[in-house]
C-alpha cells in the first residue's frame, strides 16, 4: 500500500482514517456548530477554499501525487461511496433535531450533520470533486459540457447549501385577526423582532364533503368502509349496510331531543356538520336512522349504534385547501397585500411567507393563521447549481441515446 | 372509471403485452411485437386516466397508486429497450416484473379515495411522481439485467450486455436526479426549504450517490463486471428502502413527511 499509483486501498484508507479521526474529534470537543459560519466568514471561507484548491492544483500538479490523485476515479468513489455508507447510518440511526440537546448518542450520529465523522468524509468528497472541476477546466473542450453541467451544478449545491445554512433564518409566526404581528419565535423558540408586519385579514378553509365510515372491533381487516358524501346526497353501500343520505346540513347546531341529539341549521360561529342517515342491513333487514356529526369544539359528536357489533360515524372533515389573506407592512413603508395558502408561499424583500397550520381545534371557525417565514441568502448559489444539474441530466439523458446510436 | 375495472383492464393489457413478449421472443416482425405492447400501454394508461379524472386528483398519492405507474411504465421501458437494441427476451421481462405490481395491486389494492391534503395540491406533484416511477422502471430493468447476468447466465458476460445495463442505469439515473431535483424546488415553495433530511430524502440521496458509484466505476474499470453489478443491485436495495422501505423502518416512524398513504 502507498505505492503509486494509488488505488481503492489507498482511497478506502483516507476514509477509515478520517472515519476515525472524526470519532475522536466528536467524543473529545463534541458536535460541530456550524452558526459560526455566518456572515461574513461563510463568503470568506468559501473564496478561501477556492482560491487554496487552485493554487495547490496549478503549484503542485506535477510535483505531489496526491494532488493529481484527488481527480482520479478511485478517490471519487471510495469517497463517494463513504458518503453512502455515512447517509445509511444516517437513515437506520432515528435523527433528532438539532436544537434538542443528546450528547454522546452512536458517537453523535443521532445528528448526523453536526458529527465529525460525517463531515470530514463530506468535505473530502467535496474536495475531490473541487480537484477534479479544476483539471477538467483546466483543459476544457466543448463536450465536457455534460461533465461540467453535472459536476458545477451539484458543486455549487452542496457549497451553497453548506456555507448558506448558517445565514438561513426559519421563523414561525401566530397571527391574529385584525392585529398586525411583527414578532416570531425562531427553532429554538426565542422570541425575534422582524423588520416585517403582517395582518391577518380573513383566514379561510374549505374541506372536502364529510365522509361516513363504519367503525367497530368485528369489521373485517383490509376492507374499505369509508364513504364520500358527496353534494347532492345520495346512497353509498358500506359492507352490509346500505346508507342513505336524507338530509345534509353543513351548518348545524345540535339540540337535545328527548334522549337523543337532532340537529338543526345554525349558520354562526362554531357550526358544525351533520347528516341524517337511514341504514338498512341487505342481510338481516335491520333498518336504523338518526344524525351522524362529527362534531366541534361546540357541539358534541353523534354516531348511530347500527348494531352490537358497528356504528356510523363522520371522522372529521379534511380539509381541501386553506390560506389566509393577509397585509404584510415593511420597514420602507411599503404595503402589500398578499393571498398565502399552501404551496403558495408569498415572497417580499427577500422574505418567503408560508401558510404552515391555523387553529386546529377550531378548524374552519379558526381565527388564528400561522405562518412560517424563511430568508435564504444564499438560495441563488442554490439554484443555479440545481439548474445546472437539472440541464446537465437532460444532457446526460440524450447522450446516452447518443452513444447507443455509435455503436448500431 | 372506479377501482372494481381494474382486474378487467389490467387482464386485457397483460395479454396485449404477452402477446407483444411472445412475439418478440419468437423473433415475428417487430411491427407485431410494437403493435401488441402499444395496444397494451394505452388500454393500461385508459384505466390511470379514467381513475385520475374520476378521483377528481392524479392517482399518486397512496403506495397502490403509484404500483400503477410502475405496472404501466415497465412495459413502456420494455418497448423503448427493445426497439432500440433488440433483446429479445426483455419484453419478457418487463411484462413478468409489470405482472407481479398488478397482482400486488389486486390483492391490496389501498385506499383510493379523493381526498388530497392541502401540501399535494401543487403542479409539482405529477412530474415529480412519473419521472421517479419512469426512473425506478430503467433501474429495475438494469437490476433484473443484474441479477440474469450474475446467477443466471452460464457463459461469459459481453460487453453489449454490460452496454444495456450502462444505458438502463445512466438513463435511470438522469430521470432520477430530474426526480431528486424536482423535489427540492417544490420542497422549498411547500415547506420552506429544498432539503430536510427527512427520512425519504436521506434514502434518496443514499440512491442517488450510490448509482454514481456504479457510473464512476464503469468509467474507471470497464472490464470488472461482476463488482459492477454487484453495485447496481445494492444501489436497487437502497432505492426500495426509498419507494416503501421506510414505511416499514424504526428509524423512520413518525418521522417522514412523506408519508401520505399510511392510514
Amino acid at each position: 500500500m502507498w505505492k503509486q499509483p494509488w488505488g481503492f486501498k489507498e482511497g478506502y484508507s483516507i476514509c477509515i482514517g478520517l472515519f476515525i479521526t472524526g470519532a475522536m474529534l466528536q467524543i473529545s470537543i463534541g458536535k460541530i456548530n456550524l452558526d459560526a459560519l455566518a456572515y461574513p466568514v461563510n463568503l470568506i471561507s468559501g473564496i478561501g477554499y477556492f482560491l487554496l484548491l487552485t493554487t495547490l492544483y496549478f503549484k503542485y500538479k506535477r510535483s505531489s501525487y496526491i494532488v493529481s490523485w484527488l481527480s482520479s476515479y478511485q478517490a471519487a468513489i471510495s469517497s463517494m461511496s463513504s458518503m453512502v455508507f455515512m447517509i445509511v447510518l444516517m437513515g437506520l440511526i432515528k435523527q433528532t433535531p438539532g436544537y434538542i440537546s443528546m450528547e454522546g448518542n452512536f458517537i453523535g450520529f443521532s445528528k448526523m450533520l453536526s458529527a465529525w465523522p460525517f463531515a470530514l468524509l463530506f468535505l473530502w468528497m467535496i474536495i475531490i470533486l473541487s480537484m477534479t472541476i479544476i483539471r477538467r477546466l483546466n483543459h476544457f473542450k466543448w463536450s465536457d459540457i455534460s461533465f461540467m453541467l453535472n459536476h458545477i451544478g451539484l458543486l455549487l449545491a452542496l457549497v451553497g447549501s453548506i456555507l448558506g445554512s448558517a445565514d438561513i433564518q426559519k421563523l414561525e409566526m401566530t397571527t391574529m385577526a385584525g392585529r398586525p404581528e411583527w414578532r416570531a419565535l425562531n427553532e429554538r423558540k426565542e422570541v425575534v423582532e422582524l423588520p416585517l408586519a403582517i395582518e391577518l385579514h380573513k383566514f379561510s378553509i374549505k374541506e372536502y364533503p364529510p365522509k361516513l365510515m363504519l367503525i367497530g372491533a368485528s369489521l373485517p381487516k383490509g376492507k374499505s368502509a369509508t364513504f364520500l358524501v358527496e353534494p347532492g346526497l345520495g346512497t353509498g353501500q358500506l359492507l352490509d349496510w346500505t346508507i342513505s343520505v336524507k338530509k345534509y346540513l353543513p351548518y348545524a347546531a345540535s339540540v337535545p331531543s328527548g334522549d337523543t341529539l337532532r340537529y338543526v341549521e345554525f349558520h354562526s360561529f362554531g357550526a358544525t356538520n351533520a347528516i341524517y342517515v337511514k341504514a338498512i342491513n341487505r342481510k338481516t333487514g335491520i333498518s336504523r336512522e338518526g344524525w351522524v356529526s362529527c362534531g366541534n369544539f361546540m357541539f358534541p359528536y353523534n354516531a348511530i349504534k347500527l348494531d352490537d357489533k358497528v356504528s356510523l360515524v363522520m371522522p372529521e372533515l379534511e380539509p381541501q385547501r386553506f390560506y389566509s389573506s393577509v397585509t404584510v407592512y415593511l420597514e420602507s413603508k411599503k404595503v402589500q397585500d398578499a393571498t398565502i395558502e399552501v404551496n403558495k408561499p408569498f415572497e417580499i424583500d427577500g422574505w418567503k411567507i408560508y401558510q404552515l397550520s391555523y387553529d386546529e381545534s377550531k378548524c374552519r371557525w379558526s381565527e388564528v393563521s400561522v405562518f412560517q417565514l424563511v430568508k435564504d441568502p444564499w438560495l441563488p448559489v442554490v439554484y443555479t447549481g440545481i439548474i445546472m444539474m437539472v440541464v446537465g441530466a437532460i444532457c446526460m439523458f440524450t447522450m446516452a441515446k447518443k452513444n447507443k446510436e455509435d455503436k448500431v | 372509471m372506479s377501482w372494481d375495472y381494474f382486474l378487467l383492464f389490467a387482464i386485457v393489457s397483460l395479454c396485449f403485452w404477452s402477446f407483444g413478449a411472445y412475439a418478440a421472443w419468437r423473433e415475428k416482425r417487430p411491427v407485431f411485437v410494437h403493435g401488441f405492447t402499444i395496444v397494451g400501454l394505452v388500454v393500461f394508461f385508459t384505466f390511470i386516466v379514467g381513475m385520475w379524472i374520476s378521483l377528481e386528483r392524479p392517482p399518486m398519492r397512496t403506495m397502490g397508486e403509484t404500483r400503477l405507474w410502475y405496472s404501466f411504465f415497465l412495459p413502456l421501458v420494455g418497448i423503448i429497450t427493445y426497439s432500440r437494441w433488440k433483446y429479445k427476451w426483455i419484453l419478457s421481462f418487463s411484462t413478468i416484473l409489470s405482472l407481479v405490481f398488478i397482482y400486488i395491486n389486486i390483492l391490496k389494492p389501498e385506499i383510493h379515495n379523493k381526498t388530497l391534503m392541502p401540501a399535494l395540491q401543487s403542479p409539482w406533484f405529477a412530474p415529480h411522481v412519473i419521472v421517479y416511477m419512469f426512473a425506478y422502471a430503467m433501474l429495475g430493468a438494469a437490476a433484473v439485467m443484474a441479477i440474469y447476468l450474475l446467477w443466471k447466465k452460464k457463459q461469459k458476460i459481453s460487453p453489449m450486455e454490460m452496454d444495456l445495463c450502462d444505458n438502463l442505469a445512466n438513463v435511470g439515473l438522469s430521470f432520477l436526479t430530474l426526480g431528486l431535483l424536482s423535489g427540492a424546488l417544490w420542497a422549498k415553495e411547500a415547506w420552506g426549504h429544498y432539503w430536510s433530511w427527512d427520512p425519504k430524502e436521506t434514502w434518496a440521496a443514499a440512491t442517488w450517490l450510490s448509482y454514481l458509484c456504479y457510473i464512476h466505476f464503469r468509467l474507471h474499470k470497464r472490464n470488472e463486471y461482476r463488482k459492477a453489478l454487484v453495485i447496481l443491485l445494492v444501489s436497487f436495495v437502497l432505492l426500495q428502502m426509498c419507494w416503501y422501505g421506510i414505511n416499514y423502518l424504526p428509524s423512520a416512524q413518525g418521522a417522514s413527511i412523506h408519508t401520505y398513504n399510511m392510514r
